[in-house]
């Protein structure tokens, strides 16, 4: 046997065993749950128990919430898109031209899809009549208190109005030393985004309306944008700070208020180090009112599951199929969620878990959520990044809110001109 | 001589025997050699590199499957866009006061490691850490010296009694720029210092001591002996700290994000937001186009200087 001979086996015998590791899961699926300390174990039960109840194996791949988007991206270019992929619902527009996207009424039928989940639910994952995602979980972005931290600070009732929210910022921030009264994210464009939007809507504002004109320049986004940087100027608020400092901040005692979704709970069991103790510290509240008659406001939030499939063409008894009829059975919806501290999104595990006194205590505090208005465009990246950019420029002391708001009116509208809404 | 030819030819010619002979056949090992190299550099580098260059010329975002062709213009829209323009300027001042920083601190502590005293093998190792820890690494690092709550930098102050309250200092312009310059100069100096070790050990001791005896002070030495026996090191190291510096991405990203706002987006923080955070593809890859320009002339510089053995 000669060099070239040996050299040809060899190459063969490795292709083998590649493509044989290649196939080794009957299914892929790429999630930033599974990424997340708090939640691996929750989701790896999930897919143990599937592999059980139906002898399919599935590769789980983690990436970090940040990272998705981008991996996803490369991976579509690269044609090794996952089978299934979790999104946030306001990454959906951006995703929804990729041609190996599956319409899921292809796959169940709409009908079926319509009588199983809860319609606002469902319609996360609807994009101009396709269903492009089902709904893995839901929920609001609404804001959470530590009761503790309220206490100290000798703050009974949770504040009300913007007038009061301001005065209980200033009391945690005199007596509960070392503190950041209100860790507003002031440090991740995307974070940045959700804090401008929820004070936005509370001053009346819009950032761009439901024709796609953008509105932003307008005296409510000013005040909005005004308010913002007063707390950063009095200390109320802080800069560096994202989602995820947020989120320890309060566990350890060392903030009052932020913004997130219910599943801030089982973060901050986790951050806490208390575990289910620190449930009496989580305080869902309504997001405050500028007057007593307006309604509070809370942000649309969810998670989706999409399938890839070549040519976008899928069967119910695929793999990948099996797997998303799993994920949305009453035995997963009961419990996953839950688990999460967050709403099921099937209507009959919404029934079964109706009496769950903290998603009550949420959904009663934040109650009807908006749609991400920004999330809804096929430029979200680009129209968040400018958001961003231009409201940290304003807290962080670079520019005026006055021009700040003039600079974001004039990016967002260049940025809006090829910009596609999802529907 | 002819008589020399004579018996050569009488000698058998072996039939695997080629008319290249000897040199031939040692290019041919040389090529052989060359090939692992060769093939990483094209699948690595050069085809990526001209795949961005062919991208440049294209529309590509993450709302088409299928690149558009659109000539120069990504390269006109550069022109007309004021962010490119601010990136370009940043990474020029991102680049001096790296490269700055790094010669000065590299050349300072290579004169104090090239002292005789007790210890010095063990620090001269010690020196070598941020060489060794990854960048990544050594930028978390300073990203909790400089954090507004935990930061070390912060709780010395206050120690000192010299600030009231935590400061942000990745949150101004001038602090984060300070601070990826520093996590930088910081990472460079072991490399910068073994250059100018090595350049240093080479250097006469007489030539030293009689400059002394004929009463040159410190700074008359540096100046007048040392600088100049350093100045082909000099050269060698300024070129490759700038390329290093103009290549630099992770611990920019790391660190500041290239935030606040853009007060540290840098060419390659530029290129990886177009790319990852606004899916502009084409666009990227012409800013990309761009920053290997950048990258040209000190790479041309550096080359030329191999080349002459200088």
């Amino acid at each position: 046997m000669n060099t070239f001979t040996r050299l040809i086996g060899t190459a063969a015998i490795a292709l083998t065993l590649g493509s044989g590791a290649a196939k080794a899961a009957d299914l892929s699926f790429m999630s930033f749950t599974y990424a997340e300390e708090a939640n691996k174990a929750i989701v790896q039960g999930v897919l143990d128990n599937f592999q059980k109840a139906e002898k399919l194996t599935v590769e789980p791949l983690g990436f970090a919430w940040g990272d998705m988007q981008k991996n996803i991206f490369l991976r579509a270019r690269s044609k090794t898109l996952p089978d299934i992929a979790q999104l946030s619902e306001r990454w959906l527009p951006t995703f929804a031209s990729l041609d190996n996207l599956v319409d899921l009424n292809t796959v169940y039928g709409k009908d079926k899809l319509e009588a199983a989940f809860a319609p606002d639910a469902l319609a996360m994952g609807n994009i101009n009549g396709k269903q492009l995602a089902l709904p893995l979980l839901s929920g609001s972005i609404g804001m959470v208190a530590n009761k503790e931290v309220l206490t100290k600070a000798g703050i009974n009732d949770a504040p009300k109005s913007v007038d009061d929210f301001r005065k209980a910022l200033v009391a945690v921030r005199d007596k509960v030393p070392n503190s950041v009264p209100y860790s507003m994210a002031t440090k991740n464009n995307g974070s940045i985004l959700i804090d401008f939007m929820v004070w936005n809507w509370v001053h009346g504002g819009r950032i761009i309306d439901d024709a796609g004109k953008v509105v932003v320049d307008s005296k409510q986004s000013r005040d909005a944008l005004t308010f913002m940087v007063g707390l950063m100027k009095d200390r109320l608020a802080a800069p560096e700070i994202d989602r995820p400092d947020s989120r320890r901040l309060l566990a350890q005692g060392a903030s009052a208020f932020y913004l997130d979704a219910p599943q801030t709970r089982t973060f901050l069991r986790d951050f806490s180090g208390k575990g289910q103790a620190f449930d009496a510290n989580v305080l869902p509240m309504p997001t405050p009112v500028l007057k007593a008659s307006d309604k509070p406001v809370s942000v649309q939030w969810g998670h989706l599951l999409v399938q890839f499939a070549s040519g976008g063409k899928a069967k119910a008894d695929d793999p990948a199929d099996k797997f998303l009829t799993y994920i949305i059975s009453d035995k997963v919806q009961t419990d996953l969620p839950l688990k999460m501290s967050a709403l099921p999104v099937t209507k009959s595990a919404r029934a079964a878990v109706a009496d769950d006194a903290y998603l009550k205590n949420w959904s009663a505090a934040t109650g009807d959520a908006r749609r991400n208005e920004v999330g809804i465009w096929s430029n979200a990246a680009d129209l968040t990044n400018i958001i961003g950019e231009e409201v940290q420029g304003a807290l962080l002391g670079q520019k005026s809110a006055d021009d700040a708001i003039k600079s974001m009116q004039a990016r967002l509208t260049t940025s809006m001109e090829k910009a596609k809404k999802s529907e | 001589m002819a008589v020399i030819e004579n018996n050569v030819g009488a000698y058998p010619v072996s039939p695997h025997a080629n008319r290249g002979g000897l040199k031939a056949g040692q290019n041919r090992i040389g090529l052989l050699l060359l090939l692992p190299a060769a093939t990483g550099f094209c699948a690595i580098i050069l085809y990526p590199f001209l795949s961005a260059l062919g991208l440049s010329l294209f529309e590509y975002t993450v709302e088409m499957m299928e690149p558009r062709f659109i000539g120069l213009e990504n390269f006109a829209k550069i022109a007309a866009d004021p962010d490119v323009w601010a990136a370009f300027w940043t990474t020029a001042i991102y680049v001096v006061l790296s490269t700055t920083g790094t010669l000065i601190a590299g050349l300072g502590w290579a004169l104090i490691m090239n002292q005789p005293f007790a210890g010095r093998g063990v620090l001269r190792s010690l020196s070598l850490l941020p060489w060794v820890l990854p960048a990544t690494v050594s930028a978390f690092i300073w990203g909790w010296i400089f954090n507004s709550r935990y930061g070390v930098l912060n709780a010395f102050l206050m120690e000192l009694g010299l600030i009231d309250y935590p400061q942000a200092w990745l949150s101004t312009p001038e602090g984060a720029m300070l601070a990826v310059v520093l996590t930088k100069v910081w990472l460079s100096i072991p490399l910068f210092m073994s250059f100018f070790l090595a350049g240093l050990q080479n250097l006469d001791k007489e030539q030293i001591d009689a400059a002394r005896v004929d009463g040159a002070g410190n700074w008359a030495v540096l100046r007048d002996h040392i600088l100049p026996h350093l100045r082909p090191v000099l050269m060698i190291v300024v070129v490759l700290g700038v390329i290093g510096n103009l290549q630099q991405f992770d611990t920019i990203y790391a660190l500041t994000g290239g935030g606040p706002v853009r007060a540290t987006t840098v060419l390659s923080v530029e290129v990886y937001r177009r790319a990852f955070e606004q899916w502009d593809i084409g666009f990227a890859s012409a800013v990309g186009v761009l920053w290997v320009a950048a990258l040209l002339p000190p790479a041309f510089l550096y080359l030329r200087m191999l080349v002459k053995g200088n």
